[in-house]
């Protein structure tokens, strides 16, 4: 890979691509023509292997409980809500990127919105087994649901597990539904080249019948933008519910009311970083050079930027209002974050969310393939890192100092955070080899634009 | 006889021209097909009903999950939970607000393929070669028209600018 992306001013587009159907052939030739490749293959049979792995993990703890995670008598929440909390803020992402950028009028987000819609999908999809592994009888979890039963039970409706359950289900179900919206007339697009009979009724199906009408266009606009308008709160609520998991609570560090905001920007943030790897790896391996130009990176980088910033802030809040407040538990706590077993992790954690972005003030770093790649995963190692010590931090030293217990994570747990992150990055692979990574209608309005 | 004068153009600007010179001769479109939603369509058929379908769905699905949470915990199962009041509406709104919002996207969806004419998997268009053209970057013009006039409707569109035209004739 090349170290430094050539600048092209802030086209949005190569001008290699001459034509609209150019547009076509560079996102779905890969599907229709190319095999997928060695390196496709191998990445394939990795993921494949760690899904088993975490699947095994995950199977064993089944049959003999959760006394094989790290949580304690203190730390009960342990890696499986800070990895429900770290995949739902990246699968959060995904279509808030999407609407923002579709409301607002963003030509650029026809390159990233397609894959960063399915980036969401398979986030929340990995998001929420954590809340069912984590019931302790997970053969139950369907209690979750109301339904008449014999036993004249209802879901408590004030608990937070009831929230989360139905925003976990609706927003997975509408980011399937806006997915689907903006996908439809691509789909017609490969049903129209796909050779042998089995894809093309495959296809055919999945595009129910679209032409491409005056009348289809009408309402498949109309419905986008419709959905969009919706998905901006809904995102912003889903994640605030999961915020509002702990500012619900009475723990010290957690009853604080900039915590759904405060989630709400670190989704954007994780998802953005997430996007960026994904972009910079489909970019080159699918050859889509020409629609995913340095422009992207530079725009991506920058709301990385202030994602960074505003996370510095919110960390400087939680601070201030503890050292201000002064309360003996909450000033405990930051102490803690500071000097206490964890310190390592936390500043770890500075270092990826706040000071890691920071490089990208630089123009030339902010398309710079290494720097891109090295901020995306410090941010998303900072991230998932903010997540666990927002749940050590506190629960190792509650209110109770006979109760104060440190938490260590055991192989199992880590297994079943690896699974979930190859069983992610398979999805991926296979949403690559089905589906257009770039939505080639909008590409196509593109262009035409630029060419205008 | 009646014939079908069809043609591709690559751009928006010639099929614009075309559309707006054949029209001016009173001639009657009888298909169209475009490769993207282009910001010459403006507002008309297909986008009727679509917000209304949403909000009135979205409203009717959070107001039923709203009706259901009430109902559940204050008649049908009134739990005792740290001595909550039984109607705790300001917990009981999140919920329904999530539900609303894909309830509402579900009838925008049944909107969208009532208004598109969604699920015509084998509609006779498909038979016309040039309309799968559509899909991969083409503008597409199908005009209605006599056999006798069919070359003045073939000379409008490739002075427009059309890269490709023929006569069908039944």
């Amino acid at each position: 890979m090349e170290a430094h992306i050539l600048p092209t001013g802030r086209r949005w587009t190569l001008p290699s691509l001459q034509t609209l159907e150019d547009v076509t052939e560079a996102v779905a030739a890969p599907l229709m023509v190319r095999a997928p490749g060695r390196n496709w293959w191998i990445a394939m049979a990795v993921c494949a292997l760690g899904t088993g792995i975490g699947a095994l993990a995950v199977a064993f703890s089944f049959v003999y409980g959760p006394g094989l995670w790290g949580n304690n008598s203190a730390v009960v929440w342990g890696f499986p809500i800070a990895n429900y909390v770290w995949w739902i803020g990246i699968g959060n992402a995904g279509t808030l990127i999407s609407s923002l950028l579709l409301l607002t009028r963003q030509k650029w987000r026809g390159s990233i919105n397609r894959f960063a819609e399915a980036m969401t999908l398979f986030a929340v999809s990995m998001a929420g087994l954590f809340p069912i592994l984590h019931l302790g009888r997970p053969m139950y979890f369907y209690w979750l649901a109301p339904y008449p039963n014999t036993m004249g039970l209802w879901p408590q409706w004030r608990s937070a597990l009831v929230w989360d359950f139905w925003a976990i289900l609706s927003y997975l179900l509408f980011s399937v539904l806006f997915f689907y919206v903006g996908l439809v007339p691509d789909l017609a697009t490969l049903r129209d080249r796909a050779g042998k009979r089995g894809w093309q009724r495959f296809y055919g199906f999945l595009a129910m019948g679209w032409q491409g009408t005056p009348v289809q266009w009408r309402a498949q606009e109309r419905l986008h933008r419709t959905l969009a308008a919706i998905a901006v709160p809904l995102v912003c609520s889903v994640h605030s519910i999961v915020g509002l998991d702990f500012a619900a609570s009475l723990m010290p560090g957690w009853t604080e009311s900039v915590f759904p905001p405060y989630f709400v920007v670190g989704a954007l943030f994780s998802g953005f970083a997430m996007v960026v790897l994904i972009a910079l790896v489909i970019r080159r391996a699918m050859g889509l050079e020409a629609l995913i130009v340095p422009a992207h990176f530079d725009a991506m980088a920058r709301i990385i930027l202030a994602a960074g910033i505003v996370m510095g802030a919110s960390y400087a809040a939680e601070w201030f209002s503890a050292l201000w407040g002064g309360e003996a538990a909450d000033v405990r706590v930051v102490r803690y974050e500071f000097t206490g077993d964890y310190w390592p992790l936390y500043a770890a954690m500075l270092a990826g969310n706040v000071l890691a972005p920071q490089l990208f003030w630089v123009k030339r770093l902010r398309t710079s393939v290494p720097v891109l790649a090295g901020v995306a995963v410090a941010v998303l190692v900072g991230m998932w890192l903010e997540r666990i010590l927002i749940l050590l931090d506190t629960l190792s030293i509650g209110y109770e100092p006979s109760f104060w217990r440190t938490y260590a994570p055991t192989l199992v747990d880590f297994l079943i955070l690896a699974g979930t992150m190859s069983a992610f990055v398979m999805l991926l692979l296979v949403f690559a080899r089905i589906l257009p990574v770039v939505s080639m209608h909008e590409m196509r309005k593109l262009v035409a634009e630029e060419r205008a | 006889m009646t014939a079908l004068a069809l043609a591709c153009f690559d751009d928006e600007g010639p099929y614009l021209r075309a559309r707006v010179r054949l029209l001016a001769d009173d001639r009657r479109i009888v298909g169209e097909w475009l490769p993207y939603a282009a910001e010459s369509l403006g507002d008309g058929a297909g986008q009727r009903g679509v917000r209304g379908a949403v909000i009135v769905l979205g409203l009717l699905g959070a107001l039923a999950l709203f009706a259901l949470t009430v109902w559940s915990a204050v008649w049908a199962y009134p739990f005792n939970a740290g001595g909550r009041p039984l109607f705790s509406w300001p917990a009981f709104l999140l919920a329904p607000v999530e539900f609303g919002a894909l309830a509402g996207a579900a009838g925008g969806m049944v909107m969208l393929f009532r208004n598109a004419g969604l699920t015509k998997l084998h509609h006779h268009a498909f038979d016309i070669d040039e309309m799968l053209r559509a899909s991969q970057g083409a503008f597409v013009l199908a005009i209605a028209c006599d056999a006798d006039d069919a070359s003045a409707v073939l000379g409008v569109m490739a002075h427009a600018g059309a890269t490709h035209s023929r006569l069908v004739t039944s």
